[in-house]
């Protein structure tokens, strides 16, 4: 499970990261509750707190996906996986984050630049009326994915190379 | 023609690559783009098709039917972090006790009621997986007998209404229907609406439920050391009811909120959370540290579900650049061997789309090349629909590629092997199968209850 020194700032901020989006779900959850108590007891729709709901959906996922990685909780097709040694695993893991998931952060981070841009540049609002007015901070959490994604995957490498050149054999 | 050969070699590189088991999300994307920059280095790929992945991205974020998914498993998990689930199933199972196989039937049963609650085949899966799966175990059941039923169970959302594939496809098919009729010169068309498809679901989805219960309760028969009764002491009827009704209410008040449309299944997943947390705080199972830790184990598990639908958003999105889907038209278009005979090869080219692409792909890029042509050869649409929707399910189901089975293996302990999974689905796949045929064989079974409902023909 070691890192080198120089990652344990990521680690840390992934842990963080995780600990304060990983609310969401249940803040979803009671969000979800009062708008339907408004409509139902008041007649009340509440566009800006079911736009709350989305918001917190979006930035659940998209925040949590580094997390996750970090947790190693993204499904593998592991028939023959799970049956690796963890030297084959480090390189597995090595090779797939250099050659899929690096480029494909690359690839969201530099097409997402100029759309979100964009948005920030009219500071986009939402399209309802009464809706929440930062459409730009919603679209801003698609680079911000890739970014924090390509940082654990840089650390998930780094930790495969260790045990790669380490000698003792490592349960990571 | 080397746009198709690359289609078709992305295809096979991506079913290989999948098996040194990096993360699926990361496989499909990363496998398309390494095509996409090969293309493009060969003259035959636009890499003005990947600038369509930022809105692809965001049309996911802003897809607000999926919602329901992240609320679904922390209700899920809820549920069985404070043992509820648990004992709704031990008395599901005290109630079957006498039954062999008991507990497997009352999963089926709490997984169907599940299943038509969320009609998203991700949540089912991950929330029963949560749900049963260490019940299942404990009780000493076989791990394969306990994960394929689990499986098989949380693909009925395909199926039982009101499922969001079954919204989906009905939109299609509708307009897939008027062009066939327009096509065969009928000026006053008839139509077809999502409502005609729910109908239309009942009674092969309570079919399938039933083969279900039968399949389980003939293993715990024929094969007890499979599926052990669970061990049933004599309790007070008291007892017993003070069990079952609380979480039988919850799930029948998400439920039937959907089905009288009295709220969206998002809302009703929100007021079922927060309802299976108050049942917890109640039942004295639930403190900060442990609400904590069902939110963030949602929270990964959400973001894995997401991922993935990301990474099959890029594939697809590359696919369609290789021409890939204009190929397939074209060959379609050629068919011959009757209606039955085009029937059986769609079937088929949709059940194999199934590893790949999820049914909101299959439905939006697929339906509407083939469904015309095959309702303009007399075809029932609300028929079409529901047998494609049965189709896809088993496609779901099917190793080594079904999403059912990913989902599944992402929750599923360490003690529980992968081939475990895949051997345990296999005779469920079987019922679908038998299903699929009876339904081709006698289409009566579909198109008899909206006839007899709404007096259509």
């Amino acid at each position: 499970m070691s890192v080198p020194a120089f990652f344990k700032p990521i680690v840390y901020s992934q842990a963080v990261l995780e600990r304060t989006v990983g609310w969401a779900p249940l803040i979803m959850a009671l969000l979800t509750v009062l708008i339907v108590l408004l409509r139902y007891g008041f007649g009340v729709g509440a566009i800006m707190a079911q736009e709350g709901v989305l918001y917190l959906h979006s930035a659940l996922f998209m925040l949590g996906a580094s997390c996750t990685l970090a947790a190693d909780e993204h499904v593998r097709v592991d028939v023959l996986y799970r049956s690796f040694s963890a030297r084959k695993k480090a390189w597995v893991n090595a090779i797939g984050h250099t050659i899929f998931t690096l480029p494909l952060c690359a690839v969201i981070a530099l097409g997402s630049a100029g759309y979100v841009s964009e948005s920030w540049h009219i500071l986009e609002s939402s399209p309802e009326p009464g809706g929440i007015p930062a459409v730009f901070l919603l679209k801003s959490l698609i680079p911000t994915m890739a970014g924090l994604l390509a940082l654990q995957a840089l650390v998930e490498i780094a930790r495969a190379l260790h045990c790669l050149t380490s000698e003792v054999p490592s349960n990571a | 023609m080397l746009e198709g050969e690359l289609a078709l070699a992305m295809f096979a590189a991506v079913c290989l690559l999948l098996m040194f088991g990096f993360p699926v999300a990361f496989t499909l994307a990363g496998t398309a783009l390494g095509f996409a920059t090969i293309g493009t280095l060969l003259g035959a790929f636009d890499p003005g098709y990947l600038t369509a992945i930022t809105p692809r991205i965001f049309g996911v974020m802003s897809n607000e039917t999926l919602v329901a998914v992240p609320l679904f498993v922390l209700m899920g998990n809820i549920l069985e972090r404070a043992k509820i689930a648990e004992d709704l199933l031990t008395n599901m199972a005290r109630l079957f006790g006498s039954l062999p196989g008991g507990l497997g039937i009352s999963v089926v049963l709490v997984g169907a009621l599940l299943a038509a609650s969320t009609g998203i085949v991700g949540a089912t899966v991950v929330t029963m997986g949560l749900l049963s799966l260490p019940t299942m175990l404990r009780a000493g059941y076989q791990p394969a007998l306990a994960t394929g039923a689990i499986c098989a169970t949380g693909t009925l959302g395909q199926i039982i209404p009101p499922s969001i594939a079954l919204v989906l496809l009905g939109d299609v098919i509708s307009s897939a229907y008027q062009q066939a009729q327009l096509k065969l010169g009928v000026i006053n068309t008839a139509t077809v609406s999502v409502g005609d498809l729910f109908v239309g679901a009942i009674v092969p989805g309570a079919i399938l439920v039933g083969l279900y219960v039968l399949y389980t309760g003939l293993t715990g028969l024929l094969a007890p050391q499979k599926a052990p009764r669970a061990t049933v002491e004599p309790i007070a009827a008291m007892t017993l009811l003070l069990g079952l009704i609380p979480p039988l209410a919850l799930i029948a008040l998400v439920l039937g909120s959907i089905l009288l449309g009295a709220a969206t299944p998002t809302e009703a997943a929100g007021v079922g959370a927060v309802g299976a947390l108050i049942l917890a705080l109640l039942r004295g199972q639930m403190d900060g540290s442990r609400l904590a830790d069902v939110s963030r184990s949602t929270l990964r598990i959400t973001s894995m579900v997401f991922m993935i639908l990301i990474g099959a958003a890029v594939f697809s999105l590359v696919f369609r650049g290789f021409g890939g889907d204009a190929l397939v038209e074209e060959f379609l278009g050629d068919l011959h061997g009757g209606p039955n005979g085009a029937l059986l090869l769609v079937m088929v080219f949709i059940f194999l789309l199934g590893f790949i692409l999820d049914f909101i792909e299959i439905t939006f890029v697929v339906v509407p090349i083939v469904g015309p042509v095959l309702l303009a050869m007399g075809f029932d649409p609300v028929w079409l629909g529901i047998m494609i929707a049965l189709n896809l399910q088993t496609s779901f189901l099917t190793p080594p590629f079904g999403f059912a089975l990913f989902y599944l293996r992402g929750v599923a302990p360490e003690s529980v092997a992968t081939g475990d999974i895949y051997r345990g689905v296999v005779p469920f796949i079987l019922i679908q199968l038998l299903l699929l045929f009876a339904l081709w064989q006698w289409p009566t079974l579909v198109t008899g209850l909206p006839q007899a409902l709404m007096g259509k023909g």
